[in-house]
């Protein structure tokens, strides 16, 4: 029997964080269209099952491996870096500070006489900083060497931050579809 | 030398007959049923040559000769028989009572039942909606099989993308009351593109907006090779036609000075009226309307179409925020959206169609019959389920249209699987304990997307026991929640350390039990007893015989993955579940299907993930 697969060796692609897109997206429809549950809707119950496993675990790679978040910690932790879970301690302080600073920042548009505006304006500052640890990150990651993995794993933690920074701007627009 | 046929996997080799299948549109107002035949997808029509089947069920009195009328003949004793004639059975499945009441205060019904499970008082005892839905399911069914001879498969019936867990969980109890075979619950939208993808043969982004009687839907589609990929999905499951004619009965009542409650039956002749006035200013500036008041009176008003359109307006830019959602859950500008496609009648009110336009800058299509187009592309998923089209490139990748989550502390909601996420899907998450010695964990199973357990639809609770006693924080507990491709849920929790497991189908806190359908099934048939045994010993020997031939198919197909013991095997098993599937008892041939699943587990398996080596092995990206 064959070994169990990682995401990338599935989608028959070489071990890397630089993913080419399209290839993925194609290569998905082709595997779904392999074992979709609607390709074995008249087979047996048994099929049927495995069917519904299988396309989900699929489904699941794929949306990792498109991800470029989720895609870099998978990476890393085939690479043997494991993340440390939310609540250990940030040493970075300064980084810290600034995290303070754009969540007040983003309190202020909530309050602010052009919300519309404001909140252009916060979403663009928060994609520079993002793009400018992304960058780093990447760079590491394909760098691969033990010291490269863990400053990497470092940018991953601090581009998680910017995450939850990008949901909360979602829910002040979300806000602004409501009236 | 003759080549050698190789078929897709999980089809069968060897040639078989048609399979008969069909595609119900189960809608608010009217019902549908199609099939392909011939290679070409059409609605069949009843013996009147009617296709469209009015939903409305009214129950008379059990001694006469139609106890339970469906359709017209429903609809034609709606003002004057309102209390026991059922319309909009959609708009009350899979919801509770206080909801029922909250958004339609003034159906003409009279509710019992308990708060989980709503009933409607009528002249033969109390009706529950799932029951209402199977009744119209059941004569679509019988009308099909007329028209096409023979015993059906099975259906796809289509429900709203919106629709939730417990709506999407009744709707496949009335098919099963109704003795229909489920082979999909299709998202309305998707099955639109379908019909309308296969038809033009369009590659892209194309949005599909849907607008019926009683439900609202934004889908936003990438059409490629035969996929349909649904990027995200949006809307309101209690938005649709029925409110635009509810704003205008509310208009009415206030213009007639009219005081509330008043009887059923004005209140259905309102209902009617608003309904055809509203109609008629899709053609005209303005309609007349005249009432047949309880004090004998005749009270009549003329509405114009700027009446009409200021008192839809806030429920069309409803309609548009769900796009501009949709659009973004799905990342895509609104210039990337090729086709705008209109479907559901509601989407025939000229305000509608110019306010759609506006938004997406694009003239919106409705060339296509917006009533039938759903029942179409059902019908062309259930003959490509059906194992009809075994070279069918047709994939449909649909998704969960709202999120789901589970209740942590302080009544926040954790979500687990989030909208829009492409189902089947299958997503763990690890939660601990909160006290020291906590023995036991609730489970809360929620869908929506607000923060709060209290904004959020409560889908199933229970709990998880036998948690072995640690210090707060150390137990390791892991919740999957599994979503199916009919988009139902599954949970499961697992208490890692000690491998404690608790599981549950969520359909409990809502809608029926197996218990209570097995019983509404036995009350359904005249000789309960000798009816229901046959009927059960029917489906497990159509059971026994499809599951024998997709697994010799199998065989056909992919001997090289057994040895030749394994095949002696699972030959032995066939041959005896086909000797027990002659016999007369239901439960001996479950038990021996199960035995044969078992055998070919391993089969299975193997020729999956051959399939799926397979699948990659030696295409260059060029060639995908």
């Amino acid at each position: 029997m064959r070994a169990i697969l990682d995401y990338f060796q599935l989608f028959n692609i070489e071990q890397s964080f630089n993913v080419e897109l399209s290839y993925l997206s194609q290569a998905y429809q082709t595997l779904q269209k392999s074992v979709h549950p609607d390709r074995f809707a008249h087979a047996s119950s048994q099929e049927q099952l495995l069917a519904v496993q299988k396309s989900a675990e699929i489904n699941d790679a794929y949306q990792t491996l498109k991800e470029p978040i989720k895609r870099a910690e998978y990476l890393l932790n085939l690479r043997g870096v494991e993340m440390p879970n939310e609540q250990h301690s940030f040493s970075d302080t300064s980084f810290l500070m600034r995290q303070m600073e754009l969540r007040e920042m983003l309190d202020d548009v909530k309050t602010s006489n052009d919300v519309d505006a404001a909140l252009a304006e916060a979403q663009r500052e928060l994609s520079i900083e993002h793009q400018q640890h992304f960058d780093l990150m990447s760079a590491q990651i394909n760098e691969n060497s033990a010291a490269s993995n863990a400053l990497a794993c470092d940018n991953l933690r601090k581009l998680k931050f910017y995450q939850k920074l990008n949901i909360e701007i979602e829910r002040i627009e979300d806000s602004l579809f409501d009236d | 030398m003759a080549l050698l046929q190789i078929a897709e996997p999980g089809q069968s080799t060897v040639p078989h007959e048609h399979r008969l299948a069909a595609g119900i549109d189960l809608g608010t107002t009217n019902s549908l049923i199609a099939s392909v035949q011939s290679g070409k997808p059409n609605t069949i029509a009843d013996q009147q040559g009617r296709d469209i089947l009015p939903s409305i069920v009214s129950y008379q009195d059990s001694s006469s000769e139609q106890a339970i009328l469906v359709g017209d003949e429903a609809k034609a004793l709606s003002v004057s028989d309102a209390k026991n004639t059922i319309t909009s059975a959609k708009r009350l499945i899979g919801r509770s009572l206080s909801d029922i009441q909250s958004k339609y205060p003034s159906l003409p019904y009279q509710f019992c039942g308990d708060e989980n499970h709503p009933e409607i008082v009528t002249r033969q005892g109390n009706i529950n909606p799932v029951q209402v839905s199977a009744e119209i399911l059941k004569t679509l069914n019988q009308r099909a099989e007329q028209a096409l001879g023979g015993e059906l498969t099975g259906v796809v019936v289509t429900v709203p993308a919106h629709f939730d867990d417990a709506q999407r969980q009744s709707t496949k109890d009335a098919a099963k009351l109704a003795g229909v075979n489920v082979l999909r619950l299709l998202n309305e939208p998707t099955a639109a593109a379908v019909a309308y993808g296969l038809d033009s043969g369009q590659e892209g982004v194309i949005a599909i907006f849907d607008l019926g009687g009683g439900t609202f839907d934004i889908s936003v589609l990438r059409l490629n090779k035969g996929v349909f990929e649904v990027l995200a999905t949006g809307g309101d499951s209690a938005l649709g036609g029925d409110d635009f004619d509810v704003a205008l009965v509310d208009y009415l009542v206030e213009q007639a000075a009219l005081t509330r409650p008043l009887s059923p039956s004005l209140e259905r002749q309102l209902m009617q009226q608003a309904c055809l006035a509203k109609e008629s200013l899709t053609y005209q500036d303005t309609a007349e309307v005249s009432l047949a008041l309880d004090n004998a009176q005749t009270w009549s008003t003329s509405l114009t179409t700027a009446t009409l359109n200021e008192l839809i307006a806030s429920l069309v830019k409803k309609t548009l925020r769900a796009c501009r959602r949709s659009l973004k859950d799905a990342s895509i500008n609104i210039e990337e959206v090729i086709e705008v496609v209109m479907v559901g009648g509601s989407t025939r009110v000229p305000l509608v169609r110019a306010e759609v336009e506006k938004f997406f800058n694009k003239k919106p299509l409705t060339s296509i019959d917006p009533d039938k187009v759903v029942a179409i592309g059902a019908a062309i998923q259930a003959d490509i389920l059906a194992g009809n089209k075994p070279e069918s490139d047709v994939l449909l990748l649909d998704v969960t249209p709202l999120s789901l989550g589970l209740e942590t502390m302080g009544g926040l909601v954790e979500k687990v699987i989030p909208r829009n996420t492409t189902i089947p899907v299958a997503k763990a998450q690890e939660f601990t304990t909160f006290k020291d010695g906590q023995t036991a964990m609730a489970v809360h199973v929620l869908q929506g997307e607000r923060e709060l357990v209290d904004d959020c639809r409560s889908l199933a609770r229970f709990e998880l026991r036998g948690i072995p006693a640690m210090t707060a924080g150390a137990a390791h507990i892991r919740v999957t929640f599994k979503v199916d491709a009919d988009g139902l849920l599954s949970v499961t929790a697992m208490e890692k350390s000690s491998g404690v497991e608790s599981s549950i189908e969520v359909k409990p806190s809502f809608g029926l039990d197996d218990g209570k359908i097995a019983q509404m099934l036995k009350d359904s048939m005249n000789n309960a007893k000798a009816d229901i045994d046959a009927r059960m010993l029917k489906e497990q020997q159509v059971e026994a015989a499809r599951v024998i031939e997709s697994i010799q198919a199998a065989i056909v197909q992919d001997k090289h993955l057994l040895d030749a013991n394994e095949v002696a095997n699972i030959e032995q098993v066939i041959k005896s579940l086909a000797d027990i599937s002659q016999g007369e008892s239901a439960n001996e041939i479950e038990t021996a299907i199960e035995k044969l699943d078992q055998a070919t587990a391993i089969f299975a398996e193997r020729r999956m993930d051959s399939s799926i080596n397979k699948a990659l092995s030696g295409q260059s990206v060029e060639k995908l």
